[in-house]
């Protein structure tokens, strides 16, 4: 890459003192933004685009129209499909942020010498294979599966009338979906809990408040921007989550994900549709993301 | 007295958090006994032990081929992200610009994205310019998704050290790109090893964005979604799954445990100077 701002020798002895040691701004963040921009922003701006049919690769006359918006409004089955994927989202997010609450705080404020092990042993399944470990439940709750043939095998369960309701349902699609992010939210509530100052359950202690007095007035509070976060961490990822309904979810697990990626297959293609569904969960996630950046900031990136 | 927690509660709360440990490495511990069963499906009881499902997917080319095509695009993408990266983390810890709390949004946006909504944009780009869908359009995408990740654990590292060296080097007469050269980038380097392992390991993962821009050449992930919706050669799957799994396992751990040693050698050795 060229040096932008190789000046001569006497430029840089009247460069004021300020700590400007490498290349120059725009030569950094040129290559980077340009990405983005043509690779991110402009396919988005693409989508935008053919869902006001202002652009289309049908042959045929098009314009600006709110057809497919106003199609998609007054739809229905996508928006009850919308309502359906929130309020799995919400289920699965909300169970897990409990479940990783105690894990958390067992591992910030228990004391024990071996956290970061014990931090990195409840990680390490989130960096592994998405796919690998819904394939792993997928080998379980099947009809021969794990859990059914482990029944007949021991009686509890005849071979005829297999627990056919684990896999292919809600129920396996929530399963799944929270077995994956559970390792990933104590994260942040462990960040949370572990910058606490011990010093103000002491002082809490002192003043006579009980475990339970104190937990609930001093170290839940401080903690909850961490619980923020956890949530959103889950909710907004699996809020157009498609491939692990498509996997275990049989028919009753289908969600607004699937949705969109079928309006895109090949069976009854309808792209501007599509378009107009993914602009709309785009504007969602957006709107989620804005109302709760600083929950969502990482602390460092944007200080100056 | 513990003001956080009483001796029972600490006890009951190891217990919980043995149970739940159990119940995530429970899946991977399954696969693993079954990779070794003779039985052709995964069902109880077991049928014995063999390695015929291993060596029949090192012989199996479709699988292979899969892995190979993956690695290429991990290894591509990962590079492209670090490259991106270390240059947006430079400018965004070193410099001083007016509207930076809007380009480290517009850096770490993709890490909100949904996948669906950003595999199609990709779809109808390549498709408006024409672009033949290939391995190449799956480096592009990776490219994107992964970059925001390389930022969050570059950034952290160039924030941790002490800035005063590069200055030193600058007013020593070297370049500015010396200096990132021989004082930067070797101060970083961990952070640039982690930054290119998490990329890699994202885009060898990685299913939704390619399943739209993949050519003819698939991907691991996209490999096994279809072993998984047909699942004739399932106990062949589970195989390659177990060895990815241990494999990916191992690197991550390795990479952590790795980058905190060679972090905390940097720490001691700047603060005894």
């Amino acid at each position: 890459m060229a040096i932008a701002d190789a000046g001569s020798s006497s430029q840089r002895a009247f460069r004021p003192r300020r700590l400007r040691l490498d290349l120059t701004t725009p030569t950094l963040l040129g290559l980077p933004l340009a990405w983005l921009g043509v690779f991110f922003l402009v396919p988005i701006a693409i989508v935008a685009a053919y869902s006001f049919d202002v652009y289309s690769l049908d042959p045929g006359p098009h314009g600006f129209t709110l057809t497919a918006w106003h199609d998609f409004l007054h739809s229905s089955v996508y928006l009850a499909l919308f309502w359906k994927s929130v309020k799995l989202s919400l289920t699965v997010s909300a169970i897990i942020v409990v479940l990783a609450y105690p894990l958390a705080y067992y591992l910030a404020l228990s004391g024990t010498k071996r956290k970061y092990i014990l931090l990195l042993l409840l990680i390490a399944p989130f960096l592994t294979s998405y796919l690998l470990r819904v394939l792993a439940w997928k080998v379980i709750l099947g009809n021969q599966g794990v859990v059914n043939t482990f029944l007949f095998w021991t009686g509890l369960r005849s071979p005829d009338h297999p627990l056919s309701q684990l896999l292919y349902s809600r129920f396996a699609v929530m399963l799944v979906l929270g077995y994956i992010w559970l390792p990933f939210v104590a994260l942040p509530i462990f960040v949370s809990l572990e910058s606490l100052d011990r010093r103000l359950l002491e002082a809490a202690s002192d003043l006579g408040a009980s475990r339970l007095q104190a937990f609930r007035r001093v170290t839940l509070p401080l903690s909850l921007p961490g619980v923020v976060a956890a949530f959103l961490f889950v909710f907004i990822p699996t809020l157009g989550e498609f491939v692990t309904p498509s996997l275990v979810g049989g028919t009753s697990g289908y969600l607004y994900g699937n949705q969109i990626v079928d309006l895109f297959g090949t069976g009854f293609p309808d792209w501007e549709t599509g378009s107009v569904l993914a602009i709309f969960l785009l504007g969602v996630v957006a709107v989620l993301t804005v109302v709760f950046a600083r929950f969502l900031q990482p602390r460092q990136v944007v200080a100056d | 007295m513990d003001v956080a927690l009483s001796k029972n509660g600490a006890r009951l709360l190891r217990l919980f958090f043995i149970v739940v440990v159990a119940f995530l490495y429970a899946p991977i511990v399954i696969l693993l006994i079954f990779s070794f069963n003779k039985s052709a499906v995964p069902t109880f009881p077991l049928s014995g032990f063999t390695l015929h499902w291993y060596r029949a997917f090192l012989a199996n080319s479709e699988i292979r081929g899969a892995l190979e095509t993956s690695a290429i695009i991990a290894a591509l993408s990962s590079a492209g992200a670090v490259v991106l990266g270390v240059l947006a983390s430079i400018a965004l810890t070193r410099h001083r610009f007016r509207i930076k709390p809007a380009v480290s949004a517009l850096l770490l946006s993709p890490l909100v994205i949904p996948y669906v909504v950003f595999g199609i944009s990709l779809l109808l780009l390549f498709h408006t310019l024409g672009v033949p869908r290939s391995l190449l359009t799956v480096v592009i995408g990776h490219i994107v998704i992964s970059l925001p990740y390389t930022i969050l654990v570059l950034v952290p590292r160039l924030d941790q050290i002490d800035v005063s060296l590069e200055e030193a080097a600058f007013d020593l007469g070297a370049s500015r790109l010396r200096t990132f050269r021989s004082i930067t980038l070797p101060l970083i380097l961990p952070a640039v090893v982690s930054a290119f392992l998490i990329a890699f390991t994202t885009s060898f993962d990685e299913y939704a964005v390619a399943s739209f821009v993949v050519g003819t050449r698939v991907t691991f992930p996209i490999y096994l979604y279809s072993a998984l919706r047909f699942p004739s050669q399932l106990p062949q799957v589970i195989a390659v799954a177990v060895v990815v799994l241990v494999l990916s396992l191992a690197v991550v751990v390795a990479a952590e445990v790795g980058r905190r040693f060679v972090e905390r050698r940097f720490v001691a050795l700047e603060s005894s100077g």
